[in-house]
């Protein structure tokens, strides 16, 4: 007899352990900002950062004062982190349960082939009753691929605007050294970000700045031979050579082309490849390599938000930058738009989240000033770094 | 003309890797007629530990190779007993599945350690030989050198010592070695041992070819190693070593041909060809036969 | 409301992935290729509704029958191969198909911006679903009548003549052929249907995420796929649903609020589920023992079933213990 009761609690417990999305009774009021990434697998240190940033700004934020709401009552930022594994469903999911919960708006993803089918499920055109889609704000930090925020009209992100970047990267390197005049690239094909990054941004910026573009080497992201890429690449012998792949993979070629005695004059990288991971890879080889990127801590703003991050167990670089400059962003939005943050007020307060975050013309950002454009993207003040000794030194900062 | 040949022998020698990995998996499926799924993702996180070990004892570079086979020996059993000896032996498909969440433990445990982040690994060799323009990476000879010697050492381990006599012993007919006073749990145990410390010393000698280490590697050697292991015939320890390199040229030519986005398609066209003409593998006995 | 609706759309979807393994299971060979039917069949879906502006339903079946004839294709020379090497074969099939969307393109101009599936970058904005007012419960219920309608013909498959063949081809080649069953057609058929309902999986699965390329079909969606019918257990269709549910619901959504030691758990409950229930969550014996439960209950003899069940679990333990003491004792 006692078997069965036993069984029967331990499943009731195991049902009551399904944690049901949201529903907290608030003692004060609370404005939930919901982050979700990658927090496992190979690209966990995107969420582990975009994590710390989120957690460190809302505390910030919270001890001088918290949020202040539409009736004048002041509200404390919660945030909550989800791990969407990278994975599209998973994704999907878990924007369905933000959704379900208080939550009012979520800061996410951090992949971009998570990103695009999300997008896709939402709501296209704000007001259409026809559309089924999901009504939930999402305000990106990570997911970088070009021109994912025109999905729709619930969409925006706070990513670096390539086009921007490397237009004036390669208009610079034309005015300051004027011989080098031919292009080579090196593109992971199989992933979103590296190949759009290549073909649909430094191709097109490079030609139409002048430089000649001989082509390009492809690999993907897990190849470990490039034998074959780095002989093309000494065949095309360019003068500059532009690397659109993750840090495992450039580095991989850097070290193929030293080996092969391929030198081009000057060496190009991904904005993601900014990164610890590339000078952890490859250093030596990596020397020189000037990459484009929206954050390097050269202010004191940046500093002390560098310094607030790392007490949260991450990192502040350009991806979870953006992370902690949302949040700031949010609280200007809900502060502007007099969200309520009450229980009944949930699907009004997240249209107001909407209309705020889609009437911004300019926003604060780390390094300065962020535009954002008609199409819920954002044009963000840039600098370029190049790899010196092992460190990555700021090279030259046009827009500051 | 050049490039060709280059090509050709570049992959000749990245095929040396390969050859490793699909020692491994045959040298078990040879013994147990059972597939090892995690034998590269074991034979990784040998690798990582011999890494791991050599920095915390202060050891010269040189010493992570036999920390890595020590390593991988150790993971092998570990394998052996969490995923086949428990499970009775009617149920073959769940030996499959749990070899299966070995590897995705596996998996997740490295990138738990290292954030996900590629490490950075020692290079022995370094330098080219070289004819003019045509090169061959010293480092590669060098995986290729040891694979043979590796080769060597277990085609004399099975054919000239009395754990080789078991272990064919068992592989031909294992209730018959039971019934000659085999212990087939020894035999077992053992060959585990071996595979995966030669995992280990594979895991080391492609960490040094690279130059550094990541999770995302264990999903293409896995793949590529089972291609090679069916290629050469599952149990032969040759078809393995020639399966290996005609896998890696094949790879490199056809890369070369037609782009990397199509090169794979193609080998596994190579695979289905050999299926299809040869179902036993190069060296492997024709299952129709038998 | 709308996470669970969310929730179960993708348990259904992934039951399908499993029951079209495991129909192919039935006969004894294992299939990694399923991940690679299930993209023919996003890929001919989601191109009909979006570029052709077909009604959803001929559009999945269309997705599903062109999958259907790719296994058919594959069934032939797929039976000289058997054991391993079939694993091996299969798992190279379906990634030569991942590897063929890679690179396949076939965009047209509509509307001023061009649509369909553009090799590496995947095809986008298929949003049939949103566009024609299902909401994620019509999504849902859509997505289970096509489940439901798959289990029933399996179900009764299992109780006719045909489940007999199957199984044993399955058991024992051999003695099948020597009993009159031609082996050719009963494997190929078998691979035929499988093919089919992962075709159907995959339409459905391009429809509700809305966006495909050919990385949602790897190696591991393969592994996934037969996983379900062996953690489940092979008896009966509802063997695979119930590992679905194990995972999907209990494992990735459950268990979030372990944080990142959840994708740890994966790997080790696998491997501790393999060992302790070797023959899958429902196994034949489960199956006659709650088939028994039902039948006790309608006639009042619950209570001393539930005895007999709960102390069913305790021997079983006890064999766990003992099989353990065995093992490294010896």
């Amino acid at each position: 007899m006692s078997h069965a009761r036993v069984c029967a609690f331990s499943a009731a417990i195991a049902l009551a352990a399904w944690t049901m999305p949201g529903s907290a009774i608030a003692q004060e009021r609370q404005v939930k900002i919901t982050g979700f990434g990658a927090l496992s697998g190979v690209v966990r240190s995107f969420g582990v950062n975009s994590k710390a940033a989120l957690e460190a700004a809302a505390d910030q934020i919270n001890k001088s004062g918290g949020v202040t709401l539409g009736d004048g009552a002041k509200g404390k930022i919660v945030i909550d982190y989800h791990d969407d594994r990278c994975n599209a469903e998973e994704g999907i999911s878990v924007l369905r349960r933000v959704a379900s919960s208080e939550s009012l708006v979520a800061v996410a993803p951090t992949c971009s082939n998570v990103a695009e089918p999300m997008f896709g499920i939402m709501q296209k055109k704000f007001g259409d009753a026809g559309d089924t889609g999901l009504q939930f704000p999402v305000f990106t930090d990570v997911a970088i691929k070009i021109g994912l925020a025109k999905i729709s009209e619930w969409a925006f992100r706070n990513v670096p605007n390539e086009t921007e970047m490397y237009g004036t990267l390669f208009r610079w390197i034309k005015e300051t050294k004027p011989d080098l005049k031919t292009l080579y690239g090196g593109v992971e094909e199989d992933f979103a970000h590296s190949r759009a990054s290549w073909y649909a941004v430094m191709k097109e910026v490079a030609g139409k700045e002048g430089l000649q573009v001989l082509g390009e080497s492809k690999w993907l992201l897990n190849d470990t031979n490039f034998s074959n890429q780095a002989r093309e690449a000494k065949k095309a012998s360019p003068d500059i050579m532009a690397i659109a792949a993750h840090p495992f993979t450039t580095c991989g070629m850097l070290k193929e082309m030293a080996r092969q005695g391929v030198r081009p004059k000057l060496l190009i990288g991904l904005t993601s490849s900014s990164s610890m991971e590339t000078l952890q890879g490859c250093a030596g080889e990596a020397e020189t390599i000037i990459i484009p990127t929206s954050f390097a801590p050269i202010n004191a703003d940046a500093q002390a938000a560098a310094a607030a991050v790392s007490k949260y167990n991450g990192s502040l670089d350009l991806h979870s930058g953006a992370a902690w400059e949302n949040v700031f962003i949010l609280k200007r939005v809900i502060e502007a738009e007099k969200v309520m943050a009450k229980p009944d007020t949930l699907q009004a307060d997240r249209e107001k989240i909407r209309a705020g975050l889609a009437k911004l013309a300019e926003t604060d950002g780390l390094l300065g000033k962020t535009k954002r454009t008609p199409d819920r993207e954002a044009v963000k003040p840039y600098l370029f770094v190049h790899a010196k000794s092992g460190k990555w030194e700021v090279l030259h900062t046009p827009s500051l | 003309m050049l490039d060709l040949l280059q090509s050709l022998a570049d992959g000749l020698l990245f095929g040396a890797i390969y050859s490793l990995i699909g020692l491994g998996f045959t040298l078990v499926f040879g013994v147990m007629h059972k597939i090892n799924m995690a034998y590269a993702a074991a034979s990784l996180a040998g690798a990582y530990a011999g890494l791991t070990l050599i920095k915390l004892a202060g050891l010269p570079a040189w010493a992570v190779i036999p920390a890595a086979c020590a390593a991988g020996a150790l993971f092998g059993v570990i394998i052996y007993g969490v995923c086949f000896k428990l499970i009775p032996l009617s149920h073959p498909l769940a030996t499959l599945m749990s070899t299966v969440g070995m590897l995705l433990l596996i998996d997740e445990i490295v990138v738990h350690a290292t954030d996900g982040m590629p490490v950075n690994y020692p290079t022995f060799v370094h330098g080219m030989v070289g004819y003019g323009d045509f090169m061959l990476r010293g480092d590669l000879m060098f995986v290729f050198f040891v694979a043979l010697v590796v080769m060597a050492g277990l085609i004399y381990l099975l054919f000239n010592t009395r754990l080789g006599l078991a272990t064919r012993a068992v592989s031909q007919h294992p209730v018959a070695a039971r019934l000659c006073g085999i212990s087939l749990d020894h035999v077992n145990a053992v060959t585990f041992t071996l595979s995966g410390g030669l995992g280990g010393i594979a895991g080391a000698l492609i960490g040094s070819a690279v130059g550094m280490l990541s999770p995302l590697l264990v999903a293409p050697l896995t793949v590529k190693g089972l291609i090679v292991t069916v290629i050469g015939g599952l149990g032969s320890i040759p078809g393995a070593i020639v399966a290996g390199l005609l896998v890696g040229a094949a790879e490199n030519l056809f890369q070369f041909f037609r782009g990397v986005t199509e090169r794979d398609i193609y080998v596994m066209l190579l695979l289905f060809v050999f299926l299809v003409f040869r179902p036993g593998g190069m060296f492997g006995t024709d299952p129709a036969r038998s | 409301m709308d996470f669970y609706f969310g929730l179960l759309q993708i348990i259904g979807v992934h039951t399908l992935l499993g029951l079209s393994a495991y129909v192919v299971l039935l006969t004894g060979q294992v299939s990694l290729a399923q991940a690679g039917f299930m993209a023919i069949g996003a890929y001919v879906a989601a191109m009909l509704t979006v570029l052709a502006k077909w009604w959803i339903f001929p559009a999945l079946l269309a997705g599903g029958a062109v999958a259907g004839v790719v296994a058919c294709a594959v069934g032939f020379p797929a039976l000289r191969v058997r054991g391993l090497m079939l694993v091996v074969a299969t798992l190279a099939f379906g990634e030569a198909v991942r590897l063929f969307f890679f690179n396949f393109d076939y965009q047209i101009a509509m509307g001023g911006i061009k649509v369909g599936p553009l090799g590496g970058e995947g095809f986008r904005q298929i949003r049939y679903f949103p566009e024609n007012g299902y909401t994620t419960f019509h999504v849902m219920v859509f997505i289970w009548l096509v489940v439901a309608a798959v289990m029933t013909a399996l179900w009764w498959m299992d109780r006719s003549r045909a489940g007999a063949v199957l199984r044993a081809v399955g058991e024992d080649e051999m003695a099948a052929q020597s009993a009159g069953v031609n082996l050719t057609a009963v494997k190929v058929t078998a691979m035929t249907v499988g093919g089919c309902i992962a075709g159907l999986a995959g339409g459905l699965y391009a429809h509700y995420t809305t966006h495909i390329e050919q990385g949602n079909f790897n190696v591991l969606v393969a592994t996934f796929a037969i996983a379900y019918p062996i953690l489940g257990g092979l008896s009966n269709v509802f063997g695979t649903l119930a590992a679905v549910v194990f995972i999907q619901a209990f494992l990735v959504e459950g268990l979030r609020f372990l944080g990142d030691w959840r994708n740890l758990l994966f790997g080790l409950l696998i491997v501790v589920s393999m060992n302790v229930r070797p023959g899958g969550l429902i196994d034949a014996r489960n199956w006659t023992q709650l088939r028994a439960l039902i039948g006790s209950i309608r006639k009042g003899e619950t209570r001393a079933r539930l005895e007999v069940a709960s102390g069913g679990i305790m021997s079983a333990v006890q064999r766990l213990i003992q099989r353990w003491r065995g093992a490294f004792g010896a």
